[in-house]
Order: C-alpha cells, then structure tokens, then sequence
C-alpha cells in the first residue's frame, strides 16, 4: 500500500465525534489490505482517545485539535494534538474499574486495542499518539 | 443513531438500536430504557444487530440501563452483537455480565 497522512482539524463545538469517525473511516475505507481486526481495533482506539480529548474539554468553551493518521505497511498510528488544558492523565497498566461502573474504562480500552499510546505536553499542547502494528494479509 | 421500542414476547420491550452508539448517542439510550422501565416494562432487550460501533460510553449506557432494570425488579439483555461490539464487551470482561443473544426474540428464552 501507499504510505498515507491525512490531517483533520477539528473545532468543537460545532464539530463532534461523529465528525472524527467519519473522517477515520473515510481514511481508512479504501485500504482493502488492512485486515479487519486491525481497522476496528485502531478506530475504537482513535475514537475512545477523541472521546476523552473532547470529554475533558467539554467543561470549558470548546477545544480546537488536530488530528493525523498514519499508515503504512508495518502501522497504523494516529497523533491528536489539542488546545485543551494541560492534561493530567497518567497512563499505567491497564485496569478496568468495578463490573458495574458506568465510566472509566476508556483508557484501558485503548491500552488493549493498540500497541503504544504515549502523551505528552509540547509548547502548550496536548499530544497524543497511539500505534498498532498491522497483521500481514491471510 | 436511532431508537426504536417494541414489545415482543408478551412483556419484553425490545429496544431496536441503529448507527454508532458514542458519546453522543449514549445518553439517548440510556433514556430510552429509562423511559421503557417508567412505562411498566421491567424486562428489557437491546437488539444491536444495527449497531456497527460502540465505545465504553455506549457500554457504559448498557451498564447503566442494566442497574435501572435490576432496580425495577427486571433485567436488561443484549442480542445481535457485531463483531467490534462483540470485541469492546470481551476486552473489557463485560460479556460475563451481558451475554450476547442471537436474536432479540431469543433473549428471554431460558
């Protein structure tokens, strides 16, 4: 395949997570040879990380950020950089909360779905990266 | 993402769910088993055979609609898992607590 890295700026409000999946999805749909398991598992990754990104912007007035996805025959990974406050997210083994909660499993679902999620906090922005290494075709 | 409810079954409100359960439509649903349970059915089914997407926030909606239900006395089922829903309940261990049916109809059939 053709190595890719198209970009999607993102102003909530008015733009939502259904504008993030649709632009994931419209990225990643004609990359016939990325195997199912690794298309559902990345977009649950990016949607779940746009979530919280947009979740914990929520409070205040809006929250600006771009979004960039990478493929090429080895990866998938994706970068989301924001204007929300310094984030305070700390990232460890992953760990579900009780079986009942209603909330909080969203970052050990990235954790699971891909193979690095790193964060860090770059001339006054959030960055987030995630990547999943890419099974071969059957 | 839409909602529609129907009884099926004698007494089970099936909510037939369509599109991508989110951050968005999440709250949704979780008024929609409210409103099903205000109206006097305990014994819930969600069908997401039309749902090709959920996150832990439609999860989250599911648990949250199984502790009303619970509550009320009755119980909330899911059927017609597709296949990324069926991996965010195994990675999270949640299809412990709601197993997959095959069919809405089949759901209350022990």
């Amino acid at each position: 395949m053709t190595d890719f890295d198209p970009t999607l700026a993102l102003s909530t409000p008015p733009d939502d997570i259904d504008t993030v999946q649709d632009f994931v999805q419209r990225v990643l749909e004609p990359h016939t040879d990325i195997v199912g398991i690794d298309r559902i598992s990345f977009e649950t990754a990016l949607v779940e990380l746009a979530s919280n990104v947009i979740q914990h912007a929520a409070a205040g007035t809006g929250i600006t950020c771009v979004l960039s996805i990478h493929a090429d025959d080895h990866e998938l990974s994706a970068r989301i950089s924001d204007s929300g406050a310094a984030g305070a997210v700390i990232l460890s083994a992953p760990s579900f909360p009780d079986d009942l909660a209603e909330s909080g499993r969203g970052l050990a679902l990235i954790e699971m779905l891909v193979d690095s999620v790193h964060f860090e906090r770059v001339a006054g922005r959030n960055v987030w990266t995630i990547s999943r290494a890419r099974h071969p075709l059957p | 993402m839409n909602f529609r409810t129907e009884t099926i079954a004698g007494d089970v409100a099936a909510i037939r769910a369509d599109g991508r359960l989110n951050m968005v439509s999440a709250p949704l649903l979780r008024q929609v088993v409210s409103d099903a349970i205000t109206a006097g059915s305990v014994r819930i089914v969600v069908d997401l055979s039309g749902v090709d997407f959920m996150d832990s926030s439609g999860l989250g909606a599911l648990i949250g609609g199984l502790k009303l239900a619970r509550q009320a006395g009755g119980d909330l089922r899911i059927a017609g898992a597709t296949p990324q829903v069926a991996l965010v309940f195994e990675l999270t261990h949640l299809d412990r607590i709601l197993q997959n049916h095959a069919t809405a109809e089949t759901a209350y059939r022990d």
